[in-house]
């Protein structure tokens, strides 16, 4: 405490609360600090130098190649399956404060942080349907409750759509929003993740307090606590960031957004349920029991009946396995016998967190002239041919093709187009447009690519398997 | 702009030899067949661009039926089996042609409406080499309807993206919608959808890639439509409640054609205006993960989700995976 | 439904119930008129009672629409009802059920099955390969012979359209002047008002307005109009690129290709050839704007739909090198420049403010503005810069500051009773277009019944 007071006494004489402790920021005031991949922030990507000139002497082959290396960029991420809290406790703290009126980010960082925030609401319950989610404010050195937790995202969205009436004002409290939230994650059951995601926009928080005090009776409490800022990196962010996730690089649980869509993208990412790792299980808390839960089915009585949740006369509703009474929606605790009511189909949603889809291999052309599939296993869409170019090479050089070896003959030929391709592989692009299964050994187009890891989570070939069904197949994946 | 949206409808048809072998004495399988292809003719009757596609979902494997890729699609594994059907197939199509050349089979063709006749054509000859390649040994009550339906995403997740590059129809790229926004790949002027003709039941052990793929839909909002001819699957039941799709168990298989029509055709602009006619319970247990059977009352592990029927489960899936990767128990 | 199937319809809608009955013979008319003329709704209403063996109540019927889409059930009945395609039957100790009617019923169920022995979707003709025609041949020819019709029209404003070596038919000149679309003074032809309409629609609208203009003179050239209508619908189920037959065809139908050929709505190599190819104007008669918009049309023929770039500075930049479109586009907008490929010019308050004067109105002009947006342009939402639909907009409205009506001005009342008496009488009947209280006057667009209204009074009065 009292070094703080001594680092950052000059501010005090100028914020109006003298009463607060004024943490200011210590960043290097470069936005993208906490982009430990991009580099410095003031490094411009030069896009145009990636587009080469093709043989035919346009662009479109390297344009096209471009566009594929940002679909496939996205997808090979680490398919490792890995343990994950899937009943989550989430209080997600908003800076209310007047840093936020700022229009850096369009059309201002308050109404886009209230716009992104709803979809987050909806976005989270898809993934996480059976956890809670609770929103704090803070504004004029004030914790505010704006939305308890609860498991219902109606009730959160509802909650949300009064703040877009109001202005931002005043300075935030980190340190109350945070005693706040450790409050309210308090009963969190062991059994489930503790965590709070901050989205802050000022550059100083005004404390009643020592916030390194709260800072470690977050961590003995075991919350974890991510921060997504949106003008700078700030000091005791990055404190608060490593102390509460130990394990983690601060890459991870600290990031400045750079844009809108960077905004966005670090703030779905909070959306995935987070990974459990041995030594943090043991830490935290988080300890694995066998929950018993109900899987009612749904009725329709020919008459209206009383529901046990709300006691008013309905025609549908569900069933308790256990005693039979009826409740109006899921998930829900059962009001007669407390027994954790829900739908298998929200359980099914967090399965494809744990059993991730391997990412598929390119195909060199010298494996696809091997194998007869011509089309695209899943969507039926013709595989592109062999270059003539390339074919004429290949035979040549007999049928032990390397690649590489390929590739640089071929530099000689075409030098540009060839310098794409191997540009291209590098990017994780297949040179023939083939994406390979290793289980069925199928190939795939890029866009089946990306929506079979993205979207559906299944791979088609594996699925339509002569001879091999469900799970065998994916423990032999594993 | 009021134009009548074109909707691509995926007929996924379970196959299984098994099942229709028993159902032979209500709706053998050419039947069924028949009237399929009046529905399917009926579909492409709305609008001239309305597409279709037709999955078979066999008794361990997945195919398409249409469209099929003009090339031989076979693949190493079972490269042989498919080399007498790639000549059946190529047999069929001389004829398509010959046909043509002789006055009799011209006078049918002039009957017929060319682009329904074309995939009759297609469809009968798809399913007669299918049906050639399936070995008795892999006749199981199963069926691979989870391959079936991850086949029948993709393609229209392709047909979706070749329809917004062609027409443009595509609207300037929301700034705050990330890349990664699924919804973004849906144009607005397809409409698809997915209609299972469901004869087999026992689908527990493809649990987790049909729960994938029924949330896919949902995400997409692709309705999942079910025409249950016989056998009973809870999953499907959960897949159409779950994409507010159509589920029809039928009473009368014989029928079939009747419900196909007043329950399956109107696509979904005209269900706007109708009535839906929707099961009344649905079944909404899950499946468990050691013994593969539907419970309604599970011990759920809080860290991996799989729900147990029992605590004293031996050796489980659940069990070893948790061995291996989670010592937390 | 686009404008093109609402003036189809309109016509069908005309003919007497007989000729229903004998159109709906052929199960291809059956399909086209059902693919092509109804509703979305009372489509799913066909398909489900097409295999009923018994009329399905009224109520039943009620029963499947929701509540709030009963006024769209209600739009889809009647229409059903005007087409004879649906027929309400009451029998005695029965409720009152819907049923399709017979031919119908009977053809869609065949076209839908295929089987019988009607021929109406076209019998191929075997062509060696050597003499086929290619689809980009057949798009060629299609689109010269179209751009021909138009160009026919669009050069007597006096703008230079070079021909392009195509000679209209006698026949296809008098459809053209007795459809009002030009009229004929003298040596030169003048474009009407519904020409200039006719010229900015879509080309299928433009297909099915002639076509509708041929069937209404069909029977001043002593054809039957169900026989042409039949061929018609016929002609829009077959497939592009292959060669049909004509051996079964009758004399009206054999005189209709002719025609039809002059429109490039079909080819055939010399008119006593046996065997023609239905181009893709003919093919695409039957399927929807929507379905034309996919087709491959765009790009292959005859208006590359999608050139015209229009900016907010009101610029536009058109990239075509055909004379027709660039003359059309001359009908509203000051061309400044032309290139090889594209033309620049400027949407100005004189150029609008010449197209109002010909008859051409701002929405018209929007529409063709829209419908051939460049697709880099069609990517915004809205296509079209507001500013510049807003000021067209305005600029036509500038012209209609003062409109002019035919009518009766009352005036010289004694008393204001005996004014407001006859004013009140003349509003409740609709025809009262101005009135002056102070000066005791009104104006009237019919003047009889409220002269007959006032001699009443007057009589009693008196």
């Amino acid at each position: 405490m009292a070094e703080s007071d001594d680092e950052y006494v000059q501010d005090i004489s100028d914020d109006e609360v003298e009463a607060h402790q004024v943490t200011r920021s210590a960043g290097t005031g470069s936005r993208a600090t906490g982009q430990g991949s991009r580099g410095a922030g003031w490094e411009v990507t030069r896009t145009w130098e990636n587009v080469v000139e093709g043989a035919d002497g346009t662009i479109s082959s390297t344009v096209e190649g471009l566009l594929e290396a940002g679909k496939r960029k996205r997808l090979l991420k680490d398919t490792t399956p890995l343990q994950r809290g899937i009943i989550r406790h989430l209080l997600l703290v908003l800076d209310l404060s007047t840093a936020m009126s700022e229009k850096d980010l369009r059309p201002s960082r308050y109404l886009l942080t209230l716009r992104y925030t709803t979809a987050f609401i909806a976005e989270f319950f898809e993934q996480n349907p059976i956890s809670q989610l609770g929103i704090i404010g803070t504004r004029d050195g004030l914790a505010l409750t704006i939305s308890p937790l609860s498991g219902n995202p109606n009730d959160h969205i509802s909650n949300m759509q009064k703040l877009f009436e109001q202005e931002p004002k005043g300075q935030p409290s980190l340190q109350n929003a945070l005693d706040m939230a450790r409050a309210a994650l308090f009963h969190a059951p062991a059994h489930t993740t503790r965590e709070v995601l901050v989205l802050f926009g000022s550059l100083l928080s005004s404390d009643p307090d020592d916030i390194h005090a709260t800072i470690s009776a977050l961590v003995s409490s075991h919350i974890t606590v991510t921060i997504i800022g949106l003008a700078a990196q700030v000091a005791i962010c990055l404190t608060l960031a490593t102390r509460t996730n130990p394990l983690l690089p601060p890459s991870q649980t600290y990031n400045v957004a750079l844009n809108e869509a960077h905004y966005r993208d670090l703030l779905m990412r909070a959306t995935t349920p987070p990974t459990t790792s041995h030594s943090t299980t043991e830490d935290s808390g988080v300890k694995s029991s066998l929950l018993m839960m109900g899987f009612p089915s749904r009725i329709v009585d020919p008459s209206p009946t009383l529901c046990a949740c709300h006691s008013r006369p309905t025609r549908g509703g569900y069933l308790c396995s256990r005693c039979s009474s009826k409740v109006c929606s899921l998930p829900t605790q059962c009001p007669a016998c407390g027994l954790t009511l829900i739908l298998s189909t929200h359980l099914a949603r967090s399965y494809h967190h744990l059993f991730p889809l391997r990412n598929w291999r390119e195909v060199s052309w010298a494996r696809a002239s091997v194998s007869s599939q011509k089309v695209c296993f899943g969507c039926q869409a013709p595989f592109p041919e062999r270059p003539a170019s390339l074919r004429r090479q290949s035979i040549s050089g007999g049928q032990n093709h390397d690649r590489m070896s390929l590739a640089t003959s071929e530099s000689q030929l075409h030098p540009p187009k060839a310098a794409h391709i191997s540009n291209a592989n590098k990017d994780g692009v297949s040179e023939s447009g083939r994406y390979e299964c290793e289980n069925c050994r199928r190939f795939f187009c890029i866009d089946c690519d990306v929506f079979a890891h993205e979207v559906v989570h299944n791979c088609p070939g594996c699925q339509s398997r002569e001879g091999v069904l469900s799970f065998q197949t994916r423990k032999g994946g594993e | 702009m009021n134009a009548p949206p074109l909707s691509l409808l995926t007929i996924i048809l379970d196959t299984n030899p098994h099942a229709w072998a028993l159902l032979t004495p209500t709706l053998p399988l050419s039947a069924a067949i028949a009237n399929l292809l009046v529905f399917i003719n009926a579909h492409l009757a709305f609008n001239n661009s309305n597409k279709v596609a037709i999955i078979a979902s066999h008794t361990q494997r997945a195919e398409f039926l249409y469209p099929v890729p003009s090339q031989d699609d076979s693949l190493q594994a079972n490269g042989s089996a498919h080399n007498g059907a790639q000549n059946d197939l190529d047999g069929d199509a001389k004829m398509v042609d010959s046909d043509e050349g002789s006055g009799t089979a011209a006078g049918d063709d002039a009957n017929h409406y060319r682009p329904f006749r074309h995939i009759q054509t297609i469809l009968l000859s798809a399913i007669s080499k299918l049906y050639k390649t399936t070995s008795s040994e892999s006749l199981t009550p199963t069926t691979s309807i989870a391959g079936a339906l991850t086949l029948a995403l993709t393609y229209i997740n392709k047909q979706s993206i070749a329809l917004s590059t062609t027409t443009s129809s595509k609207t300037n790229a929301d700034t705050f919608v990330a890349p990664s926004d699924p919804n973004l790949i849906q144009p607005a002027t397809l409409n698809p959808r997915i209609l299972i003709l469901s004869v087999s039941g026992d689908l527990a052990h493809q649990y987790i890639p049909i729960m994938n793929t029924i949330f896919a839909c949902q995400r997409l909002t692709i309705p999942i439509d079910i025409c249950k001819i016989a056998g009973d699957s809870v999953f499907l039941q959960q897949a159409s409640d779950a994409t507010h799709g159509t589920y029809i168990a039928l009473t009368h298989p014989r029928g079939l054609l009747q419900y196909l029509m007043l329950g399956f055709l109107p696509d979904q602009s005209s269900r706007k205006y109708l009535v839906p006619p929707t099961a009344v319970g649905v079944d909404f247990r899950a499946a468990c993960f050691c013994h593969r059977k539907v419970v309604d009352v599970g011990f759920v592990c809080s860290i991996c989700l799989s729900s147990k029927s029992g605590l004293s489960t031996v050796l489980c899936w659940n069990y070893s995976v948790r061995r291996r990767k989670a010592p937390h128990v | 439904m686009s404008a093109s199937s609402l003036r189809s319809f309109e016509y069908l809608e005309g003919l007497p119930g007989t000729t229903f009955n004998r159109l709906y013979k052929q199960p291809s008319t059956a399909l086209a008129i059902f693919r092509r003329m109804l509703p979305h709704l009372a489509k799913s209403f066909v398909m489900a009672l097409l295999y009923i063996s018994h009329p399905m109540p009224v109520t039943d019927l009620e029963a499947w629409v929701r509540p709030d889409g009963r006024r769209e059930r209600d739009n889809a009945v009647s229409l059903l009802e005007r087409l004879h395609i649906l027929a309400a039957a009451t029998n005695p100790g029965k409720p009152r059920a819907y049923a399709l009617t017979n031919p119908f019923a009977a053809s869609l169920r065949l076209a839908l099955t295929g089987g019988g022995n009607h021929n109406s979707f076209g019998v191929p003709y075997n062509l060696s390969e050597e003499d086929t025609m290619s689809v980009a041949d057949l798009d060629e020819f299609a689109r010269r012979q179209w751009e021909g019709v138009l160009g026919y029209m669009v050069g007597s404003t006096g703008m230079n359209v070079a021909s392009e070596g195509v000679t209209l038919s006698q026949g296809v000149k008098i459809l053209l002047a007795s459809g009002a679309l030009v009229e004929a003074r003298g040596k030169t032809v003048d474009i009407t008002k519904d020409g200039f309409a006719f010229i900015l629609q879509e080309v299928n609208a433009q297909v099915w307005t002639m076509l509708i203009l041929y069937l209404q003179n069909a029977e001043s050239l002593n054809m039957d109009e169900v026989d042409v209508l039949a061929f018609l619908f016929m002609l829009g189920s077959l497939e592009l690129g292959l060669p049909y037959s004509k051996a079964n065809f009758s004399q009206t139908q054999a005189n209709m290709l002719e025609d039809l050929g002059d429109f490039g709505i079909v080819y055939q190599a010399s008119p006593d050839s046996s065997y023609f190819y239905p181009t893709r104007l003919a093919t695409t008669l039957t399927s929807d704007a929507g379905g034309l918009r996919s087709s491959s049309f765009a790009s292959t023929a005859d208006n590359n739909r999608g050139f015209i770039v229009i900016e907010t500075n009101y610029r536009v930049y058109a990239y075509t090198s055909s004379n027709l479109q660039i003359a059309i586009l001359q009908l509203f907008a000051r061309l400044i420049t032309r290139y090889p490929n594209m033309v620049a010019g400027k949407v100005t308050r004189e150029s609008i403010r010449r197209a109002v004067s010909m008859g051409i109105t701002s929405d018209q002009i929007i529409s063709y503005l829209t419908t051939h947006a460049h697709p880099q342009m069609a990517k915004n939402q809205p296509v079209l810069p507001p500013t510049v639909v807003d000021q067209i907009r305005l600029w036509q409205l500038e012209g209609d500051r003062m409109k002019a009506t035919v009518g009766f001005l009352f005036k010289d009342f004694n008393t204001q009773a005996e004014f407001e008496a006859p004013c009140r009488y003349a509003e409740e009947i609709g025809v009262l277009v101005w009135k002056h209280e102070g000066q005791r006057k009104f104006f009237v667009t019919r003047h009889e019944q409220v002269a007959a209204y006032l001699r009443n009074k007057s009589g009693k009065g008196g």
